[in-house]
C-alpha cells in the first residue's frame, strides 16, 4: 500500500497549492486519493476537478479544510 | 468564518481588465497636467487645476480599478452573479472614462456644458454599476465582513456620485448653493465612504490569501463600517440642519481614526505574517498603510498649528498623500497581485490539467514592479512638499506619469502573457483535432 500524498497548502501563496496538487494528481493511479490542507475552501479547484471527473469530499477541523481528492 | 473563493461565476477576463487597464492612463494623464501646469496647479485646493487634477486620480485612477475589482472579486469572493457583465462592463467604463475626461475639461476650460455633460455620464455610470452590482451584492450568499464592506462601498458611491453630480450642476448653472461645504461633504463620502469601505473590503478578503497574514481581527471588522457612516453621518447632517456645523469636525475626527485603525490593524498583521518573503505588493501595502498613518496624525495636529492650519497649502499636501501615498498605492499594491493571479485562474480554465499556465510570478518580474514601486514613491516624496516648493510639481508630475505609465507597461506583462498562452492553448486543441 503506498503512502498517502499530503500536501500542506496552508503557508503558501495562491496558486502554488492548485500547482502542487496538479502535479500530484498527475502521479497518482486511477483510484488513489491525495489530501489537500487549506484555510479556504479552493472553488477554482472544484471547478477545475468537476471538469476533469475527480471526486473529493472536503472537511473542516480548527479552520482548516481537508480535501481527500479521489482520481477517476 | 473561512472565506469562499468561488471562480464558477467569474465574468470573462476582458470585463474586470478593461478597468484595470484603464487605471493607470488617468495617472498618466494626471501626471503631465501637473508637469504642464505647473506649481500653480497645486497652490490651494480650490484652484480648477487642482480639481482638474484630483478627479483625474479619483474619478479617473482610483474609479476605474476599484470598478474593476468589483467586477471581479464580487462573483469570486461574495459568490454575487453580476447580471449580464460583458455589455454592462462596456457600457459603465466608456460612461465613466468619458465622464472623468468631460469633467476635467469642464475645470481646466470652465465651459458650463463640459461640467453638465459630466454629471451626465458620470452619474449614469455610476447608476449602471451601481444597480448591477448592487443587485449582485444584495443577493450574494456570502455572509462575512467582506460582503458587508463591499456592500457599504456601493451604498457610499452612490452618494458621492449624487453630491458630485449636484456640484457639477451648480458648477454650470451658478444656482446659489453651498459649494465649499458640499464639496467637503462629497470629498468625505467618496474617501472616507466609497475608497475606505472597499479598501478594508477587498483586504479583509486579499491581504491574509496573499500575504498569508492572520485574518483581520473580529473586532475590527465590527466597528470600522459603524464608526464610518457614524462619521459620515455627523459630516452631512450640517448641510439639511441649520446649526449644527459644530459636528463637522467630530465626523471628521471619527472618520481619520476609523482609517487610522484600518492601517494599524493591517500593518499589525504584515508583521504577523506566514510568509517572510518581501514583493512588491507587501511594500505597496505597507507603504499606503504607513502614509494612511502619516495622514490620521498630520490631518489631526493641523488645526493645532498656527503656522500651517489657515496654509492654503496644507490642504493640497494632505490631498496628495491620500491620493498617491495611500489610495493610489494599495490600488497598484492590489493589481500586481489580482491580475497575474486572474490570468493564471483564466488560463487554467482553457488549458486543464494537462497545459499548466506559466509561473505567476514570471508573468510581471519582480525586478520591473520593484522599479515602478519605487517610482511611484519618490513622486510622493517630489510631490509632497511641492505645494510649498513649486519648484517641485513638474519633476513630480513627470515622475507620477513615469510610474503610472510603467505600472500600465507591467500590468500588460501578465496581459501579453495570457494572449500568448491562449494562442498555444487554442492551436494545440486545433493540432489534436485535426
Amino acid at each position: 500500500m503506498s503512502t498517502p500524498v499530503v500536501i500542506d497548502g496552508r503557508g503558501l501563496q495562491p496558486p502554488a497549492p492548485m500547482e502542487l496538487t496538479f502535479a500530484a494528481l498527475d502521479k497518482l493511479g486511477s483510484g488513489e486519493e491525495l489530501t489537500l490542507l487549506l484555510n479556504c475552501q479552493p472553488f477554482p479547484l472544484y471547478q477545475i476537478l468537476r471538469r476533469e471527473g475527480y471526486t473529493w469530499q472536503e472537511q473542516w477541523d480548527d479552520g482548516t479544510c481537508a480535501i481527500r481528492i479521489r482520481k477517476p | 468564518m473561512a472565506l469562499l473563493l468561488s471562480f464558477e461565476q467569474a465574468p470573462p477576463i476582458s470585463v474586470p481588465a478593461r478597468f484595470l487597464f484603464t487605471a493607470p492612463l488617468f495617472g498618466v494623464l494626471a501626471g503631465l497636467l501637473l508637469a504642464w501646469q505647473g506649481g500653480e496647479a497645486l497652490a490651494t485646493r480650490w484652484h480648477p487645476t487642482t480639481l482638474a487634477l484630483t478627479h483625474l486620480l479619483v474619478a479617473g485612477l482610483m474609479l476605474q480599478a476599484m470598478v474593476g475589482a468589483l467586477f471581479q472579486l464580487v462573483p469570486v469572493v461574495a459568490g454575487g452573479n453580476v447580471w449580464r457583465p460583458l455589455p454592462v462592463a462596456t457600457l459603465s467604463h466608456l460612461l465613466l472614462a468619458g465622464g472623468t475626461l468631460a469633467l476635467v475639461g469642464g475645470f481646466l476650460f470652465q465651459l458650463p456644458w463640459l461640467f453638465l455633460l459630466a454629471a451626465a455620464l458620470l452619474g449614469s455610470g455610476v447608476l449602471v454599476v451601481v444597480a448591477v452590482v448592487g443587485f449582485a451584492l444584495l443577493h450574494a450568499p456570502g455572509r462575512g465582513a467582506t460582503l458587508q464592506a463591499l456592500r457599504a462601498a456601493i451604498v457610499s458611491l452612490a452618494v458621492v456620485a449624487g453630491f458630485g453630480c449636484l456640484l457639477a450642476v451648480v458648477l454650470a448653472t451658478d444656482i446659489g448653493w453651498p459649494l465649499m461645504e458640499t464639496t467637503d461633504v462629497h470629498l468625505s463620502w467618496g474617501l472616507g465612504g466609497w475608497a475606505l469601505a472597499l479598501m478594508s473590503g477587498v483586504s479583509y478578503a486579499v491581504v491574509p490569501m496573499f500575504q498569508l497574514t492572520p485574518a483581520y481581527s473580529r473586532w475590527l471588522t465590527r466597528v470600522l463600517l459603524p464608526m464610518i457612516f457614524l462619521a459620515l453621518g455627523l459630516i452631512s447632517l450640517p448641510l439639511l440642519v441649520d446649526g449644527w456645523a459644530g459636528l463637522r469636525p467630530l465626523g471628521a475626527i471619527l472618520l481619520l481614526l476609523a482609517g487610522g485603525l484600518f492601517a494599524g490593524e493591517t500593518l499589525n498583521l504584515q508583521r504577523r505574517r506566514r510568509r517572510k518573503v518581501i514583493d512588491t505588493t507587501y511594500l505597496y501595502f505597507r507603504g499606503a498603510m504607513v502614509c494612511a498613518l502619516a495622514l490620521v496624525v498630520a490631518a489631526l495636529l493641523l488645526p493645532w498649528l498656527p503656522g500651517l492650519s489657515l496654509d492654503p497649502a496644507a490642504p493640497v499636501a494632505l490631498g496628495i498623500l491620500a491620493l498617491v501615498g495611500v489610495f493610489a498605492a494599495a490600488v497598484n499594491g492590489m493589481s500586481y497581485k489580482i491580475v497575474p493571479f486572474l490570468v493564471w485562474l483564466h488560463l487554467q480554465r482553457l488549458g486543464g490539467l494537462k497545459r499548466l499556465p506559466p509561473d505567476i510570478n514570471s508573468m510581471i518580474p519582480e525586478r520591473r514592479a520593484r522599479g515602478q514601486l519605487l517610482a511611484h514613491f519618490l513622486s510622493l516624496a517630489v510631490l509632497l512638499p511641492a505645494p510649498w516648493i513649486p519648484q517641485l510639481a513638474r519633476p513630480g508630475g513627470l515622475l507620477l506619469a513615469l510610474s503610472c505609465a510603467w505600472m500600465w507597461w507591467n500590468l500588460g506583462g501578465a496581459l501579453r502573457i495570457y494572449r500568448q498562452f491562449k494562442r498555444q492553448i487554442l492551436a494545440a486543441a486545433e493540432s489534436a483535432e485535426s
